[in-house]
Protein backbone atom coordinates (compact mmCIF):
# COMPACT_ATOMS: atom_id res chain seq x y z
CA UNK A 1 0.00 0.00 0.00
CA UNK A 2 1.17 3.56 -1.10
CA UNK A 3 1.54 6.42 1.39
CA UNK A 4 -1.29 8.01 -0.55
CA UNK A 5 -3.48 5.03 -0.50
CA UNK A 6 -2.83 5.12 3.12
CA UNK A 7 -3.49 8.49 3.39
CA UNK A 8 -6.91 8.52 1.50
CA UNK A 9 -8.24 6.11 4.29
CA UNK A 10 -6.99 7.91 6.54
CA UNK A 11 -8.57 11.41 6.01
CA UNK A 12 -12.37 10.98 5.27
CA UNK A 13 -14.43 13.34 2.88
CA UNK A 14 -15.81 16.44 3.77
CA UNK A 15 -19.41 15.51 3.50
CA UNK A 16 -19.91 12.50 5.89
CA UNK A 17 -23.61 12.52 6.60
CA UNK A 18 -26.47 14.77 5.30
CA UNK A 19 -29.98 15.80 6.86
CA UNK A 20 -31.38 15.81 9.80
CA UNK A 21 -28.66 16.86 12.75
CA UNK A 22 -25.91 17.15 10.33
CA UNK A 23 -23.94 20.00 11.04
CA UNK A 24 -21.25 22.12 9.07
CA UNK A 25 -18.15 23.46 10.09
CA UNK A 26 -14.89 24.93 8.71
CA UNK A 27 -11.39 23.07 8.87
CA UNK A 28 -9.68 26.33 8.44
CA UNK A 29 -6.37 24.35 8.09
CA UNK A 30 -7.79 22.75 4.97
CA UNK A 31 -8.99 26.14 3.35
CA UNK A 32 -6.35 27.74 0.58
CA UNK A 33 -8.65 30.60 0.09
CA UNK A 34 -10.03 29.57 -3.71
CA UNK A 35 -13.21 30.90 -3.18
CA UNK A 36 -14.42 27.36 -5.12
CA UNK A 37 -17.03 27.59 -2.01
CA UNK A 38 -18.56 31.20 -3.00
CA UNK A 39 -18.83 30.33 -6.58
CA UNK A 40 -20.52 26.48 -5.89
CA UNK A 41 -23.07 28.55 -3.36
CA UNK A 42 -23.77 31.53 -5.91
CA UNK A 43 -24.21 29.43 -8.95
CA UNK A 44 -25.99 26.53 -7.31
CA UNK A 45 -28.52 29.46 -5.82
CA UNK A 46 -28.46 32.17 -7.94
CA UNK A 47 -26.83 34.12 -5.62
CA UNK A 48 -26.53 37.78 -6.63
CA UNK A 49 -23.24 39.94 -7.10
CA UNK A 50 -23.97 41.90 -4.21
CA UNK A 51 -24.34 38.99 -1.68
CA UNK A 52 -22.60 36.54 -0.59
CA UNK A 53 -23.58 33.21 1.63
CA UNK A 54 -20.48 32.11 2.28
CA UNK A 55 -17.32 34.09 2.05
CA UNK A 56 -13.73 33.26 2.80
CA UNK A 57 -12.19 35.86 5.86
CA UNK A 58 -8.61 35.73 5.67
CA UNK A 59 -6.52 37.21 8.25
CA UNK A 60 -2.85 38.67 8.32
CA UNK A 61 -2.91 37.86 4.66
CA UNK A 62 0.44 37.41 3.69
CA UNK A 63 2.00 36.78 6.90
CA UNK A 64 4.34 33.89 8.26
CA UNK A 65 3.20 32.31 11.14
CA UNK A 66 5.56 31.97 14.85
CA UNK A 67 7.58 28.84 14.26
CA UNK A 68 6.21 26.27 14.50
CA UNK A 69 2.70 26.95 13.74
CA UNK A 70 2.27 27.35 10.19
CA UNK A 71 -0.24 24.52 10.06
CA UNK A 72 -1.54 24.84 13.48
CA UNK A 73 -3.57 27.97 13.55
CA UNK A 74 -5.94 26.97 16.44
CA UNK A 75 -3.20 25.81 18.67
CA UNK A 76 -1.27 29.41 17.93
CA UNK A 77 -4.58 31.45 19.01
CA UNK A 78 -4.05 29.26 21.97
CA UNK A 79 -0.62 29.73 23.27
CA UNK A 80 -0.98 33.42 21.76
CA UNK A 81 1.32 32.81 18.92
CA UNK A 82 0.45 34.28 15.43
CA UNK A 83 -1.12 31.78 13.33
CA UNK A 84 0.03 33.61 10.26
CA UNK A 85 -2.18 33.92 7.43
CA UNK A 86 -5.62 31.79 8.05
CA UNK A 87 -8.46 31.86 6.01
CA UNK A 88 -12.02 30.69 7.37
CA UNK A 89 -15.00 29.75 5.50
CA UNK A 90 -17.72 31.66 7.21
CA UNK A 91 -21.46 30.83 6.87
CA UNK A 92 -23.94 30.36 8.37
CA UNK A 93 -23.26 27.30 11.17
CA UNK A 94 -26.98 26.76 11.65
CA UNK A 95 -26.35 27.16 15.58
CA UNK A 96 -27.68 24.65 18.06
CA UNK A 97 -28.00 27.48 20.40
CA UNK A 98 -28.84 30.33 17.44
CA UNK A 99 -28.37 33.84 18.81
CA UNK A 100 -30.20 35.29 15.83
CA UNK A 101 -33.04 32.97 16.74
CA UNK A 102 -33.11 33.99 20.10
CA UNK A 103 -33.21 37.52 19.26
CA UNK A 104 -35.45 37.91 16.38
CA UNK A 105 -38.33 39.86 17.35
CA UNK A 106 -41.08 38.73 15.28
CA UNK A 107 -39.76 34.78 14.72
CA UNK A 108 -38.96 35.28 11.25
CA UNK A 109 -35.52 32.87 12.56
CA UNK A 110 -36.54 29.33 13.50
CA UNK A 111 -34.86 26.42 14.79
CA UNK A 112 -36.44 23.64 13.22
CA UNK A 113 -36.76 20.22 14.33
CA UNK A 114 -34.28 19.06 11.78
CA UNK A 115 -31.39 21.30 12.80
CA UNK A 116 -31.62 23.57 10.13
CA UNK A 117 -32.17 26.96 11.26
CA UNK A 118 -34.64 29.02 9.03
CA UNK A 119 -35.32 32.66 7.75
CA UNK A 120 -39.10 33.04 7.00
CA UNK A 121 -38.78 35.57 4.46
CA UNK A 122 -42.54 36.71 4.45
CA UNK A 123 -42.28 37.70 8.21
CA UNK A 124 -38.89 39.31 8.18
CA UNK A 125 -38.89 43.10 8.94
CA UNK A 126 -35.18 43.82 8.40
CA UNK A 127 -34.41 44.98 11.76
CA UNK A 128 -31.17 43.54 11.95
CA UNK A 129 -31.22 42.46 14.81
CA UNK A 130 -29.93 39.27 13.62
CA UNK A 131 -26.98 40.81 12.60
CA UNK A 132 -26.02 42.22 15.52
CA UNK A 133 -26.40 38.83 17.33
CA UNK A 134 -24.64 36.34 14.96
CA UNK A 135 -21.18 36.22 15.87
CA UNK A 136 -19.69 34.92 12.35
CA UNK A 137 -21.21 37.52 10.16
CA UNK A 138 -23.97 35.26 8.25
CA UNK A 139 -26.91 37.55 7.81
CA UNK A 140 -27.04 39.32 4.74
CA UNK A 141 -29.25 41.94 3.82
CA UNK A 142 -29.09 42.02 -0.34
CA UNK A 143 -32.06 44.54 -0.42
CA UNK A 144 -30.37 47.54 1.93
CA UNK A 145 -29.70 49.54 -0.47
CA UNK A 146 -32.80 49.78 -2.49
CA UNK A 147 -35.83 52.37 -1.68
CA UNK A 148 -36.92 52.93 1.59
CA UNK A 149 -34.80 50.22 3.46
CA UNK A 150 -31.81 52.34 2.20
CA UNK A 151 -33.58 55.90 3.80
CA UNK A 152 -34.58 54.24 6.64
CA UNK A 153 -31.99 51.32 7.57
CA UNK A 154 -34.14 48.83 7.59
CA UNK A 155 -32.11 46.26 5.70
CA UNK A 156 -34.72 44.66 3.73
CA UNK A 157 -35.08 40.93 3.72
CA UNK A 158 -33.05 38.65 5.35
CA UNK A 159 -30.91 36.14 4.00
CA UNK A 160 -28.51 33.53 4.75
CA UNK A 161 -26.95 30.25 3.98
CA UNK A 162 -29.46 27.67 4.37
CA UNK A 163 -26.70 24.84 3.66
CA UNK A 164 -28.36 23.82 1.30
CA UNK A 165 -31.10 21.86 3.09
CA UNK A 166 -33.42 20.88 -0.39
CA UNK A 167 -30.32 19.28 -1.58
CA UNK A 168 -29.56 17.82 1.44
CA UNK A 169 -32.79 16.16 1.45
CA UNK A 170 -32.14 13.94 -1.64
CA UNK A 171 -28.55 12.80 -0.21
CA UNK A 172 -26.80 15.66 -1.57
CA UNK A 173 -23.87 17.69 0.41
CA UNK A 174 -24.48 21.25 0.58
CA UNK A 175 -22.93 22.98 -2.67
CA UNK A 176 -19.94 24.47 -0.86
CA UNK A 177 -18.55 21.48 0.68
CA UNK A 178 -19.27 19.54 -2.28
CA UNK A 179 -17.52 21.56 -4.00
CA UNK A 180 -14.54 22.30 -1.60
CA UNK A 181 -10.87 20.76 -3.47
CA UNK A 182 -9.35 20.65 0.21
CA UNK A 183 -12.73 19.33 2.15
CA UNK A 184 -12.93 22.44 4.34
CA UNK A 185 -15.79 22.54 4.76
CA UNK A 186 -17.12 19.06 7.01
CA UNK A 187 -20.76 18.27 7.25
CA UNK A 188 -22.16 15.79 9.20
CA UNK A 189 -22.53 15.01 12.85
CA UNK A 190 -20.87 16.75 15.87
CA UNK A 191 -19.10 13.48 16.21
CA UNK A 192 -18.01 12.58 13.09
CA UNK A 193 -16.68 16.43 12.41
CA UNK A 194 -14.85 16.05 15.49
CA UNK A 195 -13.17 13.09 15.17
CA UNK A 196 -12.32 14.06 11.04
CA UNK A 197 -10.82 16.94 12.30
CA UNK A 198 -8.68 14.97 14.82
CA UNK A 199 -7.96 12.57 12.15
CA UNK A 200 -6.52 15.56 10.53
CA UNK A 201 -4.26 17.30 13.11
CA UNK A 202 -6.67 20.19 13.16
CA UNK A 203 -8.85 21.85 15.85
CA UNK A 204 -11.52 24.57 15.95
CA UNK A 205 -10.18 27.81 15.32
CA UNK A 206 -13.11 29.38 17.23
CA UNK A 207 -12.88 29.95 21.14
CA UNK A 208 -14.76 28.21 23.54
CA UNK A 209 -17.86 30.38 23.74
CA UNK A 210 -18.76 30.47 19.97
CA UNK A 211 -18.45 25.94 20.11
CA UNK A 212 -20.91 26.09 22.44
CA UNK A 213 -23.00 28.71 20.59
CA UNK A 214 -22.87 26.35 17.69
CA UNK A 215 -23.01 23.29 18.93
CA UNK A 216 -24.26 23.24 22.67
CA UNK A 217 -23.71 20.51 24.78
CA UNK A 218 -22.04 18.58 21.67
CA UNK A 219 -19.20 20.89 22.15
CA UNK A 220 -17.21 18.49 24.08
CA UNK A 221 -17.05 16.18 21.24
CA UNK A 222 -13.62 18.46 20.55
CA UNK A 223 -12.19 18.80 23.72
CA UNK B 1 -67.03 75.52 31.32
CA UNK B 2 -66.66 75.97 35.13
CA UNK B 3 -63.62 76.70 37.48
CA UNK B 4 -62.74 73.13 37.54
CA UNK B 5 -61.18 73.35 34.35
CA UNK B 6 -58.63 75.70 35.18
CA UNK B 7 -56.16 76.52 33.24
CA UNK B 8 -53.16 74.42 33.79
CA UNK B 9 -51.16 74.81 30.50
CA UNK B 10 -49.78 77.54 27.98
CA UNK B 11 -51.07 76.71 24.31
CA UNK B 12 -47.60 75.37 23.41
CA UNK B 13 -47.39 73.08 25.72
CA UNK B 14 -50.73 71.85 24.41
CA UNK B 15 -50.22 71.86 20.90
CA UNK B 16 -46.99 69.60 22.15
CA UNK B 17 -48.77 67.45 24.16
CA UNK B 18 -50.93 66.51 21.61
CA UNK B 19 -48.37 66.48 18.99
CA UNK B 20 -46.34 63.98 21.41
CA UNK B 21 -49.07 61.85 22.30
CA UNK B 22 -49.53 61.01 18.40
CA UNK B 23 -45.72 60.45 18.13
CA UNK B 24 -45.58 58.09 20.83
CA UNK B 25 -49.21 56.28 20.05
CA UNK B 26 -48.04 55.61 16.33
CA UNK B 27 -44.53 53.99 18.49
CA UNK B 28 -46.41 52.28 20.35
CA UNK B 29 -48.73 50.66 17.23
CA UNK B 30 -45.45 49.81 15.62
CA UNK B 31 -43.47 48.72 18.40
CA UNK B 32 -46.18 46.39 19.46
CA UNK B 33 -46.98 45.30 16.59
CA UNK B 34 -43.44 43.52 16.18
CA UNK B 35 -42.98 42.47 19.81
CA UNK B 36 -46.58 40.59 19.55
CA UNK B 37 -46.62 39.86 16.28
CA UNK B 38 -48.24 36.44 16.63
CA UNK B 39 -51.43 38.39 18.73
CA UNK B 40 -50.94 41.53 16.88
CA UNK B 41 -50.30 40.79 13.62
CA UNK B 42 -53.40 42.80 12.47
CA UNK B 43 -51.61 45.71 13.69
CA UNK B 44 -48.61 45.47 11.98
CA UNK B 45 -49.91 44.68 8.78
CA UNK B 46 -52.08 47.42 9.33
CA UNK B 47 -49.06 49.90 10.36
CA UNK B 48 -47.20 48.99 7.37
CA UNK B 49 -46.43 45.21 6.81
CA UNK B 50 -43.44 43.21 7.13
CA UNK B 51 -41.86 45.88 4.38
CA UNK B 52 -42.78 49.27 6.45
CA UNK B 53 -43.94 48.97 10.16
CA UNK B 54 -40.04 49.52 11.07
CA UNK B 55 -39.44 52.30 8.83
CA UNK B 56 -42.88 53.48 10.21
CA UNK B 57 -41.25 52.80 13.82
CA UNK B 58 -38.33 54.53 12.93
CA UNK B 59 -39.84 57.99 11.35
CA UNK B 60 -41.99 58.69 14.59
CA UNK B 61 -38.76 57.56 16.53
CA UNK B 62 -36.93 60.46 14.70
CA UNK B 63 -40.17 62.70 15.14
CA UNK B 64 -39.87 62.02 19.12
CA UNK B 65 -36.31 63.07 19.27
CA UNK B 66 -37.13 66.13 17.38
CA UNK B 67 -39.57 66.44 19.65
CA UNK B 68 -37.32 66.51 22.72
CA UNK B 69 -34.92 68.41 20.89
CA UNK B 70 -37.52 71.56 20.43
CA UNK B 71 -38.87 71.38 23.73
CA UNK B 72 -35.42 71.05 25.59
CA UNK B 73 -35.16 74.39 23.50
CA UNK B 74 -37.71 75.76 24.44
CA UNK B 75 -37.49 75.10 28.06
CA UNK B 76 -33.86 77.08 28.02
CA UNK B 77 -34.81 79.68 25.84
CA UNK B 78 -38.41 81.15 27.15
CA UNK B 79 -38.98 82.81 30.00
CA UNK B 80 -42.25 80.80 30.52
CA UNK B 81 -40.10 77.69 30.09
CA UNK B 82 -37.57 78.39 32.68
CA UNK B 83 -40.57 78.75 35.05
CA UNK B 84 -42.25 75.57 33.93
CA UNK B 85 -38.99 74.05 34.72
CA UNK B 86 -38.97 75.03 38.02
CA UNK B 87 -42.38 74.02 38.25
CA UNK B 88 -41.85 70.56 37.62
CA UNK B 89 -38.64 70.21 40.42
CA UNK B 90 -39.92 68.24 43.77
CA UNK B 91 -40.56 70.59 47.04
CA UNK B 92 -40.80 69.21 50.28
CA UNK B 93 -44.36 69.64 50.38
CA UNK B 94 -44.55 67.30 47.55
CA UNK B 95 -43.21 64.95 50.23
CA UNK B 96 -45.33 65.84 52.91
CA UNK B 97 -48.37 65.80 50.25
CA UNK B 98 -47.47 62.05 49.38
CA UNK B 99 -47.25 61.42 53.65
CA UNK B 100 -50.34 63.00 54.20
CA UNK B 101 -51.96 61.22 51.32
CA UNK B 102 -50.92 57.92 52.54
CA UNK B 103 -52.38 58.98 55.86
CA UNK B 104 -55.77 60.21 53.83
CA UNK B 105 -56.20 56.48 52.62
CA UNK B 106 -55.62 55.01 56.00
CA UNK B 107 -58.47 57.34 57.24
CA UNK B 108 -55.70 59.63 59.73
CA UNK B 109 -55.83 62.72 58.33
CA UNK B 110 -58.97 64.89 57.04
CA UNK B 111 -57.82 66.48 54.04
CA UNK B 112 -55.81 65.92 50.97
CA UNK B 113 -52.35 68.36 51.25
CA UNK B 114 -52.61 71.19 48.52
CA UNK B 115 -49.50 69.88 46.65
CA UNK B 116 -52.09 66.74 45.72
CA UNK B 117 -55.26 69.12 44.76
CA UNK B 118 -55.65 69.76 41.36
CA UNK B 119 -58.51 71.54 41.13
CA UNK B 120 -59.96 72.44 44.69
CA UNK B 121 -60.92 75.65 43.79
CA UNK B 122 -57.79 76.44 45.98
CA UNK B 123 -56.57 80.01 45.73
CA UNK B 124 -53.69 79.99 43.15
CA UNK B 125 -50.83 81.02 45.64
CA UNK B 126 -51.58 77.97 48.01
CA UNK B 127 -52.19 75.32 44.63
CA UNK B 128 -49.25 74.72 42.93
CA UNK B 129 -49.38 74.25 39.35
CA UNK B 130 -48.34 70.52 39.07
CA UNK B 131 -49.25 68.27 41.79
CA UNK B 132 -46.75 65.67 43.31
CA UNK B 133 -48.52 63.04 41.45
CA UNK B 134 -48.25 65.81 37.96
CA UNK B 135 -44.72 65.60 38.51
CA UNK B 136 -43.92 61.86 38.82
CA UNK B 137 -45.94 61.49 35.50
CA UNK B 138 -43.28 64.41 33.95
CA UNK B 139 -40.71 62.91 35.59
CA UNK B 140 -41.02 59.32 34.67
CA UNK B 141 -42.11 59.91 31.00
CA UNK B 142 -39.14 62.68 30.66
CA UNK B 143 -36.25 59.45 31.85
CA UNK B 144 -38.48 56.64 29.83
CA UNK B 145 -38.59 58.65 26.66
CA UNK B 146 -34.87 59.73 27.09
CA UNK B 147 -33.82 55.80 27.77
CA UNK B 148 -36.12 54.47 24.86
CA UNK B 149 -34.62 57.22 21.93
CA UNK B 150 -30.92 56.36 23.12
CA UNK B 151 -31.80 53.06 23.03
CA UNK B 152 -33.59 52.72 20.04
CA UNK B 153 -30.82 54.74 18.09
CA UNK B 154 -28.36 52.48 18.84
CA UNK B 155 -30.20 49.87 17.99
CA UNK B 156 -30.83 51.84 14.99
CA UNK B 157 -26.92 51.96 14.26
CA UNK B 158 -24.85 49.13 13.19
CA UNK B 159 -22.09 50.99 13.48
CA UNK B 160 -22.29 53.87 15.98
CA UNK B 161 -21.27 51.72 18.94
CA UNK B 162 -19.90 48.59 16.76
CA UNK B 163 -17.10 47.89 19.43
CA UNK B 164 -19.27 47.35 22.37
CA UNK B 165 -22.80 46.41 20.76
CA UNK B 166 -21.07 43.23 18.60
CA UNK B 167 -21.69 40.81 21.05
CA UNK B 168 -24.09 38.31 21.63
CA UNK B 169 -24.61 39.79 24.95
CA UNK B 170 -24.96 43.69 23.90
CA UNK B 171 -27.17 42.76 21.46
CA UNK B 172 -29.40 40.89 23.77
CA UNK B 173 -28.92 43.28 26.78
CA UNK B 174 -30.04 46.45 24.22
CA UNK B 175 -33.34 44.40 22.78
CA UNK B 176 -34.51 43.25 26.32
CA UNK B 177 -33.73 46.70 27.78
CA UNK B 178 -35.99 48.61 24.53
CA UNK B 179 -38.22 46.02 24.62
CA UNK B 180 -39.08 45.77 28.50
CA UNK B 181 -39.01 49.56 28.96
CA UNK B 182 -41.60 50.02 26.54
CA UNK B 183 -43.81 47.68 28.06
CA UNK B 184 -43.27 49.60 31.14
CA UNK B 185 -43.80 52.87 29.45
CA UNK B 186 -47.29 51.57 28.07
CA UNK B 187 -48.43 50.18 30.87
CA UNK B 188 -48.14 54.19 32.31
CA UNK B 189 -49.90 54.92 29.27
CA UNK B 190 -52.58 53.01 29.81
CA UNK B 191 -52.96 54.38 33.41
CA UNK B 192 -52.45 57.76 32.28
CA UNK B 193 -55.48 57.39 29.47
CA UNK B 194 -57.73 55.97 32.38
CA UNK B 195 -56.72 58.58 35.03
CA UNK B 196 -57.36 61.48 32.58
CA UNK B 197 -60.36 59.95 30.60
CA UNK B 198 -62.57 58.99 33.61
CA UNK B 199 -62.32 61.38 36.14
CA UNK B 200 -66.15 62.35 37.40
CA UNK B 201 -65.99 65.99 37.20
CA UNK B 202 -64.31 65.66 33.34
CA UNK B 203 -65.63 62.82 31.99
CA UNK B 204 -65.02 62.06 28.91
CA UNK B 205 -61.75 63.83 28.85
CA UNK B 206 -60.46 66.29 31.47
CA UNK B 207 -59.70 69.47 29.08
CA UNK B 208 -56.80 70.98 31.10
CA UNK B 209 -53.88 69.37 28.80
CA UNK B 210 -55.70 70.37 25.38
CA UNK B 211 -57.45 74.02 26.16
CA UNK B 212 -54.92 76.44 26.89
CA UNK B 213 -55.09 78.63 30.00
CA UNK B 214 -55.22 82.01 28.09
CA UNK B 215 -58.88 80.67 26.83
CA UNK B 216 -60.50 79.32 30.26
CA UNK B 217 -62.31 81.93 31.90
CA UNK B 218 -61.36 83.14 35.44
CA UNK B 219 -64.35 83.63 37.43
CA UNK B 220 -63.31 85.86 41.29
CA UNK B 221 -66.42 87.29 41.18
CA UNK B 222 -66.81 84.43 44.20
CA UNK B 223 -71.12 84.48 43.05
CA UNK B 224 -70.83 80.80 42.00
CA UNK B 225 -71.71 80.62 38.03
CA UNK B 226 -69.08 78.44 37.51
CA UNK B 227 -68.62 76.29 40.44
CA UNK B 228 -69.28 72.76 41.08
CA UNK B 229 -72.99 72.71 41.69
CA UNK B 230 -72.96 73.35 37.56
CA UNK B 231 -71.70 69.71 36.66
CA UNK B 232 -73.77 66.75 36.33
CA UNK B 233 -72.36 62.92 36.74
CA UNK B 234 -72.73 61.68 33.26
CA UNK B 235 -75.37 59.06 33.14
CA UNK B 236 -72.90 56.82 31.29
CA UNK B 237 -69.83 57.52 33.75
CA UNK B 238 -70.69 54.50 36.06
CA UNK B 239 -70.90 51.69 33.48
CA UNK B 240 -68.35 53.17 31.10
CA UNK B 241 -66.01 53.70 33.84
CA UNK B 242 -66.34 50.53 35.23
CA UNK B 243 -65.67 48.26 31.64
CA UNK B 244 -62.84 50.29 30.78
CA UNK B 245 -61.26 50.24 34.51
CA UNK B 246 -61.29 46.21 33.92
CA UNK B 247 -60.11 46.69 30.37
CA UNK B 248 -57.21 48.92 31.30
CA UNK B 249 -56.12 46.37 34.06
CA UNK B 250 -56.56 43.40 32.04
CA UNK B 251 -54.40 45.54 29.31
CA UNK B 252 -51.52 45.95 31.93
CA UNK B 253 -51.08 42.65 33.08
CA UNK B 254 -51.35 41.43 29.80
CA UNK B 255 -48.70 43.40 28.17
CA UNK B 256 -46.60 41.95 31.09
CA UNK B 257 -47.08 38.91 31.24
CA UNK B 258 -46.87 38.36 27.47
CA UNK B 259 -43.24 40.78 27.58
CA UNK B 260 -41.81 37.73 30.18
CA UNK B 261 -43.70 34.57 28.66
CA UNK B 262 -43.17 35.37 24.72
CA UNK B 263 -40.20 34.02 23.79
CA UNK B 264 -37.60 35.59 21.63
CA UNK B 265 -38.84 39.26 22.34
CA UNK B 266 -38.22 41.26 23.82
CA UNK B 267 -36.79 38.53 26.51
CA UNK B 268 -33.84 36.21 24.43
CA UNK B 269 -34.84 32.11 24.42
CA UNK B 270 -32.09 31.86 26.87
CA UNK B 271 -33.90 34.03 29.42
CA UNK B 272 -37.18 33.30 29.20
CA UNK B 273 -39.77 32.30 31.61
CA UNK B 274 -42.46 30.51 30.07
CA UNK B 275 -41.45 30.47 26.06
CA UNK B 276 -44.29 28.52 23.43
CA UNK B 277 -47.00 29.66 22.11
CA UNK B 278 -48.89 32.14 23.33
CA UNK B 279 -52.47 31.13 24.60
CA UNK B 280 -55.81 32.54 23.55
CA UNK B 281 -56.21 34.61 26.80
CA UNK B 282 -52.98 36.38 26.13
CA UNK B 283 -53.77 37.17 22.82
CA UNK B 284 -57.20 38.25 23.61
CA UNK B 285 -55.58 40.44 26.98
CA UNK B 286 -52.94 42.02 24.46
CA UNK B 287 -55.19 42.91 22.31
CA UNK B 288 -57.48 44.36 24.66
CA UNK B 289 -54.02 45.93 25.86
CA UNK B 290 -53.91 47.67 22.43
CA UNK B 291 -57.86 48.61 22.76
CA UNK B 292 -57.17 50.99 25.33
CA UNK B 293 -54.12 52.50 23.61
CA UNK B 294 -57.07 53.48 20.84
CA UNK B 295 -59.59 54.61 23.05
CA UNK B 296 -56.11 56.85 23.78
CA UNK B 297 -55.61 58.36 20.85
CA UNK B 298 -59.20 58.53 20.08
CA UNK B 299 -59.70 60.75 23.34
CA UNK B 300 -56.48 63.07 22.42
CA UNK B 301 -57.96 63.73 19.51
CA UNK B 302 -61.49 64.70 20.98
CA UNK B 303 -59.54 66.94 23.10
CA UNK B 304 -57.92 68.73 20.42
CA UNK B 305 -61.82 68.74 18.24
CA UNK B 306 -63.10 70.43 22.11
CA UNK B 307 -60.57 73.03 21.99
CA UNK B 308 -61.82 73.99 18.77
CA UNK B 309 -64.92 73.79 19.37
CA UNK B 310 -64.47 76.04 22.73
CA UNK B 311 -62.58 78.53 20.08
CA UNK B 312 -65.53 78.79 17.85
CA UNK B 313 -67.62 79.45 21.04
CA UNK B 314 -65.43 82.26 22.14
CA UNK B 315 -65.58 83.58 18.83
CA UNK B 316 -68.95 83.70 19.12
CA UNK B 317 -69.36 85.21 22.27
CA UNK B 318 -67.32 88.07 21.06
CA UNK B 319 -69.13 88.77 17.96
CA UNK B 320 -72.20 88.91 20.15
CA UNK B 321 -70.66 90.90 22.63
CA UNK B 322 -70.53 88.91 25.36
CA UNK B 323 -66.81 90.59 26.11
CA UNK B 324 -65.84 88.88 29.61
CA UNK B 325 -62.85 90.46 30.98
CA UNK B 326 -59.45 88.37 32.79
CA UNK B 327 -60.77 88.81 36.01
CA UNK B 328 -64.52 88.12 35.54
CA UNK B 329 -65.69 91.34 35.23
CA UNK B 330 -68.20 92.59 32.63
CA UNK B 331 -67.61 96.02 30.88
CA UNK B 332 -70.92 97.78 32.39
CA UNK B 333 -69.20 97.49 36.00
CA UNK B 334 -66.51 100.23 35.07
Amino acid sequence: MSTNEQNREVLGQGVMNVGEGARIFPDVEACIDCGGCVVACKRTWDVGPQEQRISISTMLEGQEADEGFNHRSSQALAEGASPGETSIPMQCYHCENAPCVSVCPVDSLIKKENGFVEVRDDLCIGCQYCLSACPFGAPQFPDSNDGSAQVFGTGGTMDKCTMCEERQHVGKGPACAEECATDAILVGDAAEIADEMEKRGSAPFFNDQAMEIIFGEEAGEFS
Amino acid sequence: MTSLDHGKFTRMTTTFHALLGLDVFILFFTGYGIMFNDELWWLAELMGGTAGVAAVHRVAGAGLIALIVFWIVLMVITPTGRSNFREILLTREDIEAMIQDVKFMLGRADERHPNALQFAGGKADEVPLLTYIGKGVVYIFSVELTLLSISGLLIWSKTGVMEVYATRTAAMAFVVFHGLLGVIMVMGIMFHIFEHGFHPAFYPLEPKAFIPRSMIPEDHSGNGEWGIEKLELSPSWHWVTTVMGVLTVIGIVSFLVGSIFDEGYPVPRELVIGGGPTSLLMTIGINIGVFVLFVGIVLSMYGNVLRVRWEKELAQRQEEGETVAADGGEPSDD
